[in-house]
């Protein structure tokens, strides 16, 4: 990270205090946010190596969000069940959602297992390299555990557990979501979140033909269907509205320059009713409950607009992929 | 700068191919002759007695490119030129830099170049004006100068023989510069003319185009005032009355947007450009942020193809 002058931290400051960043939004505005699923291939499907950039330009009224959505194609020696790539500003995000036939935990036998992992590329910052992001991908990662997870039972869990399972006590789906950071130039939370977000609504877990004559303590034949899929539900899945306090605002969105000066930051994950499923509160400066209580519900004004736009950003990518 | 990347839809794209498809047939031949990729041929009169500069490799006794670029003929060295290498500097440059290190007598500025430019402490004036022997009192309050982080213009003095670039801050225009914000560009797209500082009266704001692609704008300061001491934090304080004024800073504002197109779409930035660009956007009524999106990208394209097509014609009607 380059440093900034002390003339430019001012300037800064400035910006925020007067409504005018340095890019000229205003401080609740984000960033050009542009979406593409399936961007790594899912198995059984055969993926198209010429690529055709069908583009679709969505004007939110109203407001000053600008949407951008294209399909591309990107051919990678993994495989998921569902993938996306998110862009939000320079910020880019790939996430990728695996599932793999398990056993569920005894404590819980009616409920499927998600594990949700993040990992910093060193494309995105030289510090990456090696055992650099580790500090990082553990905070991020666990930000979003508590998002999107809930407690240790699965209850409040914006995923529902209960569809993952295939043979109670027996068989379960696992799901795997990885999350990958590209390209850093700050809010990484918010990103992270919509790019799994839209991976789940890309996700498709093949069907399950159970065998009815296996005996009650043998482990039951399952056959996986290639053709087959389910598209995961995705309506109560949060997204995550990260708040950062620099001077007396807050601003939605923060670049890394003006991540460097914040002196504390609110992520809120807030799903599409409104409610608040998780609450992360990062830096080192302590805030006045009536602040966190404005954040909140600043953050929840800002994420019905954010929700709408990623749900019309899924609705156009899914119908590029159509074509 | 990290990259932007833009989806358009598909007029947008018609229109955006249309119009660089007319500027590059509106470019000199000889341009784009010159441009090689990897593995093209070079072209060369005599086999023997050719110097291979950088980015060539004799294959099957053919001169072949391994770098996209230009192909640079100088007497019998044949090198390839790339576009987007680091800064070249040369003496007299103006360049704007930010400062890294503070070393015994020198700062240590970073330019964009393949090491760290050095400005001397007695290539400094000293903050009462006077002329004189810089002692070792001077030395240890070097960082009431310049700090760490600052940005700074300055004058590139020469090379040393040992390779490394030095600098020189003597004039009154040349220093620190605050208020404001550093742009980023590839070196490329900054030609070295005649005036590097820009001072647009009608905005209040100061324009430096820095050689090495380190672009600044800022609020305008009176020359003079440049080289002043901190005198601790009171100036910056968070005072609403501090801040630089809400009119000045939306021109800030829009002319680094203007900046970051230009850039984006590959022009050379001259004055006159960055200004149209930015007084195309208030009159198009376009919002700050919206500079940055698709339609002003392509918008821009076209009226610089059109501005050079007019250029072009105006010329051919002089002739």
């Amino acid at each position: 990270m380059v440093g900034l002058s002390e003339g430019e931290k001012h300037f800064i400051h400035g910006g925020i205090a007067q409504d005018i960043r340095t890019d000229g939004r205003r401080r609740l505005q984000f960033r050009a946010l542009s979406v593409h699923t399936g961007v790594i291939p899912q198995a059984g499907f055969r993926t198209c190596l010429v690529a055709s950039m069908c583009l679709f330009l969505l004007f939110l009224s109203g407001n000053a969000l600008r949407v951008y959505v294209s399909s591309d194609w990107w051919l990678l020696v993994l495989q998921a069940n569902g993938s996306a790539h998110v862009r939000l500003g320079a910020t880019e995000i790939i996430a990728s959602v695996k599932a793999e036939l398990g056993k569920p935990s005894i404590l819980h036998p009616d409920k499927g297992k998600v594990s949700i992992f993040v990992d910093c590329s060193p494309t995105a910052e030289p510090m990456f390299e090696g055992r650099g992001s580790e500090e990082l991908s553990a905070e991020l990662s666990v930000a979003l555990q508590r998002c999107l997870l809930g407690g240790k039972s699965g209850a409040g869990a914006a995923i529902d557990l209960s569809s993952l399972i295939v043979v109670e006590g027996k068989v379960c789906w696992d799901l795997y979501i990885d999350g990958l950071v590209v390209s850093s130039d700050g809010n990484l939370l918010d990103a992270l979140s919509a790019a799994i977000k839209v991976a789940l609504s890309d996700t498709g877990i093949p069907k399950v033909n159970v065998s009815l004559s296996a005996a009650s303590d043998e482990e039951p034949e399952v056959d996986v269907s290639d053709e087959e899929f389910l598209q995961f539900d995705t309506s109560s899945v949060p997204v995550i509205i990260t708040l950062t306090k620099v001077g007396r605002h807050y601003i939605v969105d923060a670049t890394s320059e003006e991540e460097s000066q914040m002196s504390s930051a609110v992520s809120v994950s807030v799903n599409r009713h409104g409610q608040i499923c998780g609450l992360t509160k990062r830096g080192g400066a302590g805030l006045d409950p009536s602040v966190i209580l404005d954040m909140i519900s600043v953050a929840k004004h800002v994420s019905q607009q954010f929700i709408s736009l990623l749900d019309s950003e899924i609705a156009a990518a899914e119908a590029e992929a159509e074509e | 700068m990290k990259d932007r990347h833009l989806s358009l839809n598909q007029t947008q794209r018609v229109r955006l191919e249309a119009a660089l498809h007319e500027l590059q047939s509106l470019a000199p031949a000889a341009a784009s002759a010159a441009a090689v990729t990897v593995a093209d041929t070079i072209p060369v009169n005599q086999e023997d007695n050719i110097l291979k500069g950088h980015g060539t490799s004799d294959q099957d006794g053919e001169v072949v490119a391994t770098l996209c670029g230009v192909v640079e003929r100088v007497n019998k060295l044949v090198y390839v030129r790339t576009l987007r290498a680091r800064y070249k500097p040369e003496v007299g440059d103006i360049i704007v830099g930010r400062v890294i290190e503070i070393a015994p007598k020198r700062w240590r500025l970073e330019i964009n170049f393949s090491q760290d430019a050095v400005l001397m402490l007695s290539s400094m004036n000293l903050p009462d004006g006077i002329q004189r022997r810089r002692t070792a009192v001077d030395e240890l309050n070097m960082r009431s100068i310049f700090e760490e982080n600052d940005v700074i213009c300055a004058e590139v003095r020469g090379f040393q023989h040992d390779g490394s670039l030095h600098l020189q801050a003597r004039s009154e225009k040349y220093g620190k510069l605050e208020r404001g914000q550093l742009l980023m560009v590839p070196p490329y797209l900054v030609k070295r003319k005649k005036q590097h500082f820009h001072h647009l009266e009608q905005y209040n704001v100061d324009l430096i185009l820095g050689c090495n692609g380190f672009i600044w704008v800022g609020e305008h300061v009176v020359v003079g005032e440049k080289t002043k001491p901190t005198g601790g934090q009171q100036r910056f304080s968070t005072e609403a009355e501090n801040f630089t004024p809400l009119e000045t800073r939306k021109h800030i504002c829009r002319l680094a947007n203007a900046v970051r197109v230009l850039s984006a779409l590959g022009f050379t930035l001259t004055v006159e450009l960055i200004i149209e660009t930015m007084e195309a956007s208030v009159s198009s009524n376009a919002e700050i942020n919206d500079m940055l999106g698709a339609e002003f990208y392509v918008q821009t394209a076209e009226r610089e193809a059109k501005r050079r097509a007019d250029l072009l014609r105006k010329k051919n009607g002089a002739r």
